[in-house]
């Protein structure tokens, strides 16, 4: 049977297949879908997890347990998941463990570029990489099969080119094998890593290893498909895809397991190729390690070592050292329209658009742009931000954003900040999902350490971003069912702050008087503004609509930065497709001439 | 069993929330079971709230091929916003490209705070003809918008790619895709989409 899989989906019909019974993850882009695929089986266990850290551990349990278990997760994931997963590298993981983790070069929606390849070798645990859907889906079982082997955890590492894209995947089994009964053996020795039996784990670890480089040898998806012999490619995942196209008459060593690395397959491989080099995403990885086996091999002196490569990079470096011949002919492009650029903004009815207008408004921050570097001499705010769709915050109309380094960041950045005895307000903004994620503690620390800082929590009742996956605050679990929730307001108050204030996201007074109050205030303060996501939530019934007569031009609701409200050659109006109507009403609440009203989408129609 | 090129190289684009995705799934799904390999490169993300996004397709009878198209190098463009299907011509355009191309403008950000100019519709089409080989145009937000839907620009749009006679896709393989995306209730407005777009399509 053929399906049309993206690798995401690939990875989760390979680890269903492979028998997986306990799926953990926290949604991160582009690893999000392996998780959302896995859940939609109601005969195994999958969870959103509250964090990557948590996520790993709850897989270990499993495996402790003697089921198969998989953590998925993004490339800045397993930076929070480390810990438990150094730990599980460590002891003994019994039954197979598999740590799907995306990487994104590029950057397409991550904060940062790292190259997780060097966590196999941090960890000293085998690591595959598929280079398509097909892989993906072929690899899980070996995934699985090499972690029971070994009692080790398996890294499958792929990245957003790998997750997101579809192609072709002949699937071999519609069933998934039956449950074992779980069981846990007494045996301290493997599973409580005092120093005296950590101690003990090392020199099998280092034992596991060479059994491990051994095992690459033989492993049938590191392939060499010989071509003309005076180029050897060594190459692995997507970029394996990118080469062939460039180098098609090439001979290469397409490794599907990128570590430990099998010496003699590539010992064999170099002897037999006149010029040798390796094509490979991000950091010399696998050229640095296949250096140190002392094998001679070029290929990061001129393929770049940021961004994602793609066929026309690797053509461009190639030319530059001789490998292609020089061409000069350019694609053709007319230029004489200048294309404005489109990023990505709120939606219309978005419930973090009155409280950004607000910090905006408030902050003095709406003529703030690049050219004027020293944001803090213009504005009485600095605003710490977080990972979200609110990170949108940071663009123009709002520039309601200064910083935004991690999950959970914001919290622990404006403690900091306020602890320097800077003579400005901090403001953390956080969502609702991460908040749970890691705000939590970042907020024990502040209230322990008496911070005066406020901290807003746009708790828009989703995980947003990533497409809309529950979380603790939403009491709904990642295979639809209803749970229990964790109530923000309590878990706030209980952990110390009294200055707690709850206001509705679309209600411009309350909002203001929030901000205002606890920017007056000398006692740290926690604002949630409550409103659900404009994706989730139905449009109301109503659009708005603009007065022409009334209206004056002033250009106060286009600071909204709502899509909804659109410019004509002589007036402003608003598309009634668009607007949320009732559900919003901040445009209208916020018009200083009341030339905003609402009017039944019928009738709003007609008046275009 | 033939097309064109080998890859064939198609590059889906459009704003963030048009159903990009979908429509590419849709077509994707249709040839592969015509017997083609089919693979499909998709940005999302962030960039799904409102931003530029698009979908690469390359269709092959010999092998699966990455999912990225080079510069210059793609055979036909299908733009559901006319803005977004002139940026991709200048990325991935050459004197042999086909554009399928949706007349209704979307505007940026930047023009509607004034601080950009979007391009005037009519230079903006005479741009993508003076680019392209072959250039249809469709208006399928007017249409949509008639229908009562401006969800389905994206359905009326792959019906403007069937009945350019472009790519080997047919219309009975797409309604069958449709069948198995759609809840049933909506299929009649999809299907009439569908058909609006194969009917209305005009060099």
């Amino acid at each position: 049977m053929i399906k049309l899989l993206s690798g995401n989906e690939a990875l989760a019909m390979g680890a269903y297949h492979a028998g997986v019974k306990v799926a953990t993850a926290y949604p991160g882009t582009p690893s999000t879908e392996i998780l959302e695929s896995l859940a939609r089986h109601d005969d195994i266990y999958a969870e959103w997890s509250t964090n990557e850290k948590v996520a790993m551990e709850v897989a270990m349990g499993a495996a402790f347990a003697g089921i198969r278990s998989l953590v998925s997760l993004k490339q800045v994931g397993l930076n929070v998941a480390s810990d438990p997963f150094m730990a599980a590298s460590t002891m003994a993981v019994n039954a197979g463990i598999v740590i799907a983790c995306a990487d994104d070069p590029g950057i397409h929606s991550s904060q940062n570029e790292q190259d997780d390849r060097h966590y196999a070798k941090l960890a000293k645990v085998p690591m595959l990489e598929p280079s398509d859907s097909q892989e993906a889906y072929e690899f899980m079982s070996y995934a699985f099969d090499i972690s029971e082997r070994f009692d080790i955890p398996t890294l499958m590492l792929t990245t957003t080119r790998i997750s997101h894209s579809k192609s072709v995947v002949q699937v071999r089994q519609e069933q998934t094998p039956p449950a074992k009964q779980a069981d846990f053996h007494y045996d301290v020795e493997k599973y409580v890593m005092l120093p005296v039996y950590a101690q003990l784990r090392y020199s099998l670890i280092e034992e596991r290893l060479t059994k491990l480089a051994a095992f690459a040898e033989t492993f049938p998806f590191n392939q060499v498909s010989w071509g003309e012999r005076h180029l050897g490619i060594i190459t692995s995942g997507v970029a394996y895809q990118y080469a062939r196209e460039v180098f098609p008459q090439a001979s290469f060593l397409k490794l599907g397991m990128t570590y430990p690395l099998p010496k003699n397959l590539l010992l064999n491989f170099a002897a037999q190729v006149h010029r040798l080099l390796v094509i490979e995403e991000l950091d010399p990885f696998l050229q640095e390690n296949i250096q140190a086996l002392g094998i001679k091999v070029t290929g990061k002196e001129f393929i770049p070592r940021t961004g994602e490569l793609n066929v026309d990079i690797i053509e461009k470096a190639s030319r530059s050292v001789g490998l292609l011949p020089e061409i000069s002919s350019q694609p053709l492009k007319d230029m004489s329209i200048k294309l404005p650029k489109r990023p990505p903004q709120l939606c219309p009815g978005c419930p973090h658009t009155g409280i950004f207008f607000t910090l905006s408004t408030l902050g003095k921050r709406s003529s703030l742009t690049k050219s004027q570097v020293k944001t803090a001499k213009e504005s009485p705010l600095v605003i710490t931000g977080d990972i979200g769709c609110y990170t949108l915050g940071t663009y123009s109309p709002f520039n309601a954003m200064d910083t935004c380094a991690c999950m959970g960041a914001s919290i622990g950045n404006a403690l900091g900040m306020e602890k320097t005895g800077i003579a400005k307000k901090l403001i953390a903004v956080i969502g609702d999902s991460t908040f749970m994620h890691s705000g939590i503690t970042g907020l024990v620390n502040a209230v322990y350490s008496e911070g005066q800082i406020t901290i807003v929590i746009l708790d828009n009742r989703t995980t947003a971003m990533t497409g809309h996956q529950d979380h603790p605050g939403t009491g709904i679990s990642a295979q639809g069912k209803k749970t229990r929730a964790i109530d923000l307001e309590q878990l706030v108050r209980g952990i110390g702050v009294s200055d707690v204030r709850v206001v509705d996201a679309f209600n411009m007074k309350q909002l203001r008087n929030a901000v205002r109050g606890a920017v007056d205030s000398t006692e740290l303060s926690v604002i949630i503004v409550r409103g659900t996501c404009a994706m989730l939530a139905p449009k109301g019934s109503a659009s708005m609509v603009i007065d022409a007569e009334k209206c004056n031009l002033c250009g106060i609701c286009l600071q909204l930065g709502c899509s909804a409200i659109q410019r004509g050659k002589k007036q402003l109006y608003i598309d009634s497709a668009l607007c949320a109507g009732d559900r919003c009403t901040i445009c209208q609440q916020i018009c200083p001439r009341q030339a905003i009203h609402l009017k039944s989408r019928v009738e709003s129609v007609k008046l275009l | 069993m033939a097309i064109s090129c080998d890859p064939l190289n198609v590059v889906i684009c459009g704003v963030g929330g048009q159903g990009n995705i979908l429509i590419s799934g849709l077509i994707g799904n249709a040839l592969m079971k015509t017997g083609y390999h089919v693979t499909i490169g998709e940005t999302f993300g962030a960039s799904q709230r409102g931003g530029a996004v698009f979908s690469t397709l390359r269709i092959s009878t010999k092998r699966r091929y990455g999912p990225l198209i080079p510069q210059g190098k793609a055979h036909l463009i299908l733009g559901l916003e006319p803005l977004e299907t002139l940026r991709m011509l200048q990325q991935y355009g050459n004197p042999g490209v086909v554009c399928v191309a949706n007349t209704h403008p979307i505007l940026t950000i930047g023009a509607l705070s004034e601080k950009e100019e979007y391009p005037d519709s009519s230079e903006l089409k005479k741009a993508i003809v003076k680019l392209s080989r072959l250039a249809w145009f469709v208006d399928a937000t007017g249409i949509a918008s008639k229908l009562g839907a401006t969800i389905v620009v994206n359905i009326i749009m792959v019906g403007a790619l069937i009945g350019s006679d472009q790519i080997a896709l047919k219309k009975e393989d797409v309604e069958n895709e449709m069948w198995n995306t759609f809840p049933h209730g909506k299929m009649k407005l999809n299907l009439r989409a569908l058909e609006m777009g194969i009917n209305n399509i005009k060099l």
